[in-house]
């Protein structure tokens, strides 16, 4: 009977936490086994003919999405299934890359370099490439000349605001050059009562995107005088990454961000620019346009990222976004090249983008952004620079939710929480770059 | 001879559970063994044999730590008041009384609903902006609390409510456990002139133990494996503070990268949950009585 329910005990343990191990997972195999291309069918057998397609974006753009791959459908008998794994993308592709089994397609929201590179087959033949915005065409590029996706739209990334909290507060937001300007104008915000900077910390990703925002201001946007290299050859000294640290903390001591900083969900900021609460979020313009579904009425803009100084210019972050990648050892290549040839087609593109919200990312297309457009035309005039997703160009991919946990510490006021988060990226940095 | 023959018969049947065991549950704890010894990072064709590093940086790692104290809060935390929870109501449902079924069902319903909605569920409860908790108190002109900004709070909570959500299981099985047990026993003891609280003490708690066995052990696993009320609430946060080895496992797995390390974790967490759960039946074993 005891031993019984001991073996009982084992296999309830064996159950419980051999699933957590790697139950989802394959085990990796040698370089050596990577199969060849293989020959796509031809054009008569193409009917029948079945591409996966796994794309990381929610809401309408997903139905939108839908429709034009239908149309395609329509039109070249090729049938695409859609899968929508929303949030769930990393773990999905991760999974996916283990096992060596790819979808034909996939979108690839912002990697399409430095993780899903030796994934996917190059771009540069396809004749989309000659007409890829300038604004995002060197950073969808690899080290080796490569594109590896059809950016659909391209990604530009500001300071979300609200115009008539600034407004109130006496704040100006042309006048916001600096950091330090940047701290003037929240205390103006502060002191009619409205909270300056919202952070949707359930989610912890809110406080990446601060060391997003800030850190290349910092480390990286000065041309004389900056630490790329030493951040992509291992040699930073991390003991400097507590100056953006020391930022975040002092806005929270400042009382600059919202008192449920580390809970509230995205839902709730949304609403908190839209109604007027809040003045800044350090997001993309996805905020405004959910923001804009609570108070359609709200005066909502972007704003470039302040620079470090007065002798530093503003920035804007940019990037891929809805790109569209296809995987190198695909069956079926030939027929999702054609996919790709069909979406990058002026009015398929414009439509997308316009669904986006998002400025298109190739030339010959042309996104009508609404309310956003004078936004977005001054946030990628000449005197503004664009940078690429700190995170995704210096750190190691993996290093993303060190950021973002490392900001929550900081927030929620924990002791050495700075001297933890250097400790810690430092740790990561290393074991990452041991990893590859 | 024909007996030898059945039982062979009877053995075969085992077979395709065995074997879905062996393909689901073995060969994936014995590759995690494996990985355990690398520093794969989950999704790359590549990775390099570390030896015991990942196992030494478990012993260095405060939110392991932190997840480990975490977990056992969780799961002992949840199994104390499951139990006691539990017992009372199967005490007062063993009574005969109008609604009784009715009363029962209320309290067995939350078991049915998956753990991440229950978690989103309480997420409007203890929200600070809207959540009905701070409505109440602003009824009362109380200022707002966020509940769920400090970590050692947000355990508590999120402990509550895991014990709430699965005191049906204890309640159902302390039932059973009352119904077995002869009527007998209580009205010798009447004669004897025993009070009720101490026929409770004397009768019913020694003669429930195999209940309270099956009841300990169930609670116990779940709660220290607790997972998806801690992602729907928390995600482990703020920084790692609420963080139990479940998900700890999976935010290093998927989101840092870390599949060696941490299948290292999950090594860790089964020999945990093994040796807990063995001097917990130990310790049963002990004190069953059989009526």
């Amino acid at each position: 009977m005891i031993i019984m329910k001991k073996l009982l005990s084992v296999l309830l343990t064996l159950t419980l936490v051999g699933s957590l191990c790697i139950g989802c997972s394959k085990a990796p195999e040698d370089n050596g086994s990577t199969s060849e291309t293989k020959t796509s069918k031809s054009d008569s057998d193409k009917d029948g003919t079945t591409l996966t397609f796994v794309q990381h974006m929610s809401g309408v753009i997903t139905d939108e999405l839908q429709a034009v791959l239908d149309e395609f459908k329509a039109e070249t008998g090729i049938t695409v299934e859609l899968s929508s794994p929303g949030s769930d993308i990393e773990e999905v592709m991760k999974t996916r890359m283990a096992s060596n089994t790819l979808p034909d397609l996939w979108t690839t929201h912002g990697w399409s370099v430095a993780r899903y590179g030796e994934y996917l087959r190059p771009m540069n033949d396809q004749a989309f490439v000659e007409h890829i915005v300038p604004s995002i065409k060197d950073l969808i590029t690899g080290p080796d000349g490569n594109i590896y996706v059809l950016p659909i739209d391209a990604d530009i990334c500001g300071i979300s605001y609200n115009a008539t909290v600034l407004e109130e507060a006496g704040v100006d937001p042309e006048s916001i050059l600096t950091w330090e300007d940047f701290e003037v104008a929240c205390e103006k915000i502060k002191a009619i009562g409205k909270v300056p900077l919202f952070f949707d910390g359930k989610d912890p990703l809110a406080f990446g995107q601060f060391f997003d925002f800030v850190a290349p201001t910092l480390y990286t946007n000065d041309e004389e005088n900056n630490q790329r290299e030493q951040f992509l050859d291992g040699s930073f000294d991390w003991e400097k990454w507590r100056e953006v640290c020391e930022i975040l903390e002092r806005w929270t001591a400042n009382g600059y961000l919202n008192t449920d900083a580390l809970t509230a969900d995205y839902m709730t900021a949304c609403q908190s620019l839209g109604s007027g609460d809040a003045a800044f979020m350090l997001r993309n313009a996805n905020v405004i346009v959910e923001a804009w579904t609570t108070n359609p009425d709200a005066k909502l803009g972007i704003l470039p990222i302040p620079g470090k100084d007065s002798d530093n210019s503003r920035c804007v972050i940019g990037g891929e976004r809805l790109a569209v990648g296809v995987w190198k050892d695909s069956p079926y290549i030939e027929e999702a090249l054609q996919l790709i040839e069909y979406l990058s087609q002026p009015e398929v593109c414009s439509r997308l983008a316009t669904v986006a919200g998002m400025p298109a990312g190739l030339d010959t297309a042309e996104s009508d952004t609404g309310k956003l457009e004078p936004y977005y035309e001054r946030v990628m005039s000449d005197d503004i620079l664009t940078i690429p997703y700190f995170d995704r160009e210096y750190l190691p991919s993996g290093m993303w939710d060190d950021l973002c946990v490392t900001g929550a510490s900081i927030v929620a006021g924990n002791e050495g929480a700075i001297d933890d988060t250097i400790d810690q990226m430092r740790q990561s940095y290393e074991d990452k770059m041991a990893q590859k | 001879m024909k007996k030898k023959h059945n039982n062979n018969i009877i053995t075969l049947f085992y077979v395709p559970a065995l074997v879905l065991f062996l393909i689901f549950v073995v060969y994936p704890f014995i590759e995690g063994i494996r990985i355990s010894f690398t520093n794969w990072n989950g999704y790359s064709q590549n990775y390099t044999y570390v030896g015991a590093k990942n196992y030494l940086r478990l012993f260095q790692d405060k939110n392991v730590r932190t997840a480990l104290i975490n977990t056992l809060i969780y799961g002992i935390g949840s199994t104390f008041l499951q139990n006691v929870i539990g017992l009372l109501y199967a005490v007062f449902l063993d009574s005969k009384f109008r609604g009784r079924t009715f009363v029962r069902t209320i309290i067995y319903l939350p078991v049915m609903i998956a753990p991440l909605v229950m978690g989103y569920i309480m997420y409007f409860l203890v929200q600070y902006d809207s959540g009905a908790i701070n409505d109440i108190l602003a009824y009362f002109g109380r200022p707002p609390v966020d509940w769920m900004n400090s970590g050692p709070r947000a355990v508590i909570i999120m402990t509550l409510i895991n014990s709430l959500q699965f005191v049906g299981i204890s309640m159902v099985i302390y039932m059973a456990g009352l119904q077995g047990i002869s009527r007998v026993y209580y009205e010798a003891a009447s004669i004897d002139g025993v009070s009720r609280l101490q026929a409770f003490r004397n009768i019913t708690l020694p003669l429930l133990t195999p209940a309270i066995t099956s009841a300990v052990i169930i609670n116990l696993i779940g709660g220290l494996k607790l997972f998806d009320i801690i992602m729907a609430l928390t995600m482990g946060g703020p920084g790692y503070s609420s963080h139990s080895l479940s998900t700890l496992i999976t935010n290093q797995y998927f989101r840092s990268q870390n599949a060696g390390y941490s299948a290292a974790m999950g090594v860790g967490t089964f020999l945990l949950i093994m040796l807990i759960s063995n001097l917990a039946m130990h310790y049963f074993d002990k004190k069953e009585v059989y009526s």
